[in-house]
């Protein structure tokens, strides 16, 4: 298992990689998610669900050299759970970060979160847990940044575009919405037509825009 | 000169950047540091939707990393992120790094709660984040955003600065909601005249305009929605006046 494939995360639970046993991010972890640490996760630190994991990348890791840049890739390519890089971005490891930015971001469209340090990291982690657990139970509304499909009268910004054709104020526009209903029948209509409704200057000024 | 030759330059002249008219006063130096360091074409213009728009599908804004620490922005964020989601495939956020004013000992960034609760929340909405230190990183993340896009060929290829007729027709186009300002530009110069794209297909729509099947598909609509005045809301103008 070299790479972390699907693993089956129980209900607000996290699944740790054996290798972070007893490291301070663990230890931050516990008690505030129910963490369970499992072998042969492979390129996978963290488990969050059974679509979402975490790659923790160190300052030690970014200082070493490019190994942290492969193992991305090699997840990248052959995991399709949805990988969240969270990078120990310090005053030491700083200078990697634009580089590592462009290649997780840009590169391999994958999301990356800096942290100071592991304390930082697990709290990130307990609020991306919390926020999935809290997305299942309630319904999908929960979530202030995801659009809702509302339908939406349509009436006063057709009102409103319409207005935007020269000569034609509100009055007009009404008239005019009111004869011929959409703006594709309006675009449409003969300058004869349009005389009847709004008189010659404006139908002209109409027509020809 | 050594920057012109290496820079996007080499890509072709046509590296262009929407900025919206206010970044003019809170992101100065991403403008000049997009035209002079990176040789950008930057069209400064009342987007009022997003602060960047960096190809024809893909919106940025920039936020300040104390705007994403309080938790009195998140419905106005919150709204700017849903609007946005109505025009832009694609919605990045730059996360820029405050200011620290000269003579001031730097504040060290206290990360809240609230601060991993919102980035959850964006990660969850496939908004993109990116994160900066200062204004001139966020000009060097927007040059690189509007390579890629560039490279996936959705680069804005048309003239941003519509004279005379065209002005009218642009804000003809600008009118219609969840249209981008890129969308409504390509409209200007792709399918000739109003009745065209009023009389267009969502194929062609979407070629013309270069958007999405969603977004064509509300275009469509709008432009056949057939009007009824009882459902106006508010009271009608007076007849007669």
């Amino acid at each position: 298992p070299g790479t972390g494939g699907s693993v089956v995360v129980p209900y607000g639970h996290v699944i740790g990689n054996e290798k972070w046993r007893g490291s301070e991010v663990a230890q931050r972890l516990q008690g505030k998610v129910r963490l369970i640490f499992e072998d042969g996760l492979g390129l996978v630190d963290f488990h969050l669900s059974n679509r979402t994991c975490i790659l923790l990348i160190s300052e030690a890791d970014l200082v070493a050299g490019d190994e942290f840049k492969r193992r991305l890739v090699r997840f990248r390519n052959a995991s399709s759970l949805r990988g969240i890089v969270i990078v120990e971005k310090t005053q030491i490891s700083d200078q990697y970060y634009l580089g590592v930015q462009k290649l997780v971001v840009l590169e391999l469209g994958m999301v990356l979160l800096p942290v100071a340090n592991q304390r930082e990291a697990s709290q990130l982690i307990i609020q991306l847990v919390s926020f999935g657990v809290r997305e299942q139970s309630r319904d999908h509304g929960a979530n202030p940044f995801v659009r809702k499909q509302r339908a939406q009268l349509m009436e006063p910004a057709v009102l409103q575009t319409v207005q935007h054709i020269p000569g034609v104020g509100k009055t007009k526009a009404l008239l005019l919405l009111q004869h011929f209903g959409s703006i594709h029948r309006l675009c449409n209509t003969s300058i004869e037509e349009l005389e009847e409704v709004v008189g010659q200057t404006v139908a002209q000024q109409i027509h020809t825009f | 000169l050594a920057r012109v030759s290496r820079g996007p330059a080499e890509q072709g002249p046509s590296l262009c950047v929407l900025a919206d008219s206010r970044e003019i006063c809170s992101g100065p130096e991403v403008i000049s540091c997009l035209r002079a360091e990176h040789g950008l074409r930057v069209q400064v213009c009342p987007l009022g939707t997003s602060d960047y728009v960096v190809s024809n599908r893909l919106a940025v804004d920039r936020l300040l990393q104390s705007e994403l620490q309080s938790p009195g922005n998140r419905n106005k964020l919150s709204q700017r992120l849903q609007r946005l989601q109505g025009s832009f495939e694609r919605i990045f956020v730059i996360v820029e790094a405050d200011r620290v004013r000269p003579g001031e000992t730097s504040r060290f960034f206290q990360r809240t709660q609230h601060y991993d609760g919102v980035l959850s929340a964006l990660i969850q909405a496939g908004i993109r984040i990116l994160f900066s230190s200062c204004q001139e990183e966020t000009a060097a993340l927007l040059k690189d955003l509007a390579l890629v896009e560039h490279r996936k060929d959705a680069a804005i290829q048309v003239p941003t600065e519509p004279e005379g007729h065209r002005r009218d027709i642009l804000n003809f186009y600008l009118s219609i909601p969840n249209l981008s300002y890129g969308a409504a530009l390509n409209l200007c110069h792709s399918l000739g005249s109003v009745a065209a794209v009023a009389n267009s297909s969502v194929p062609a729509l979407a070629a013309g305009a270069r958007l999405g099947r969603p977004q064509a598909e509300e275009l469509h609509r709008f432009l056949r929605h057939d009007f009824d005045l009882q459902l106006l809301p508010g009271p009608l103008p007076a007849k007669g006046k």
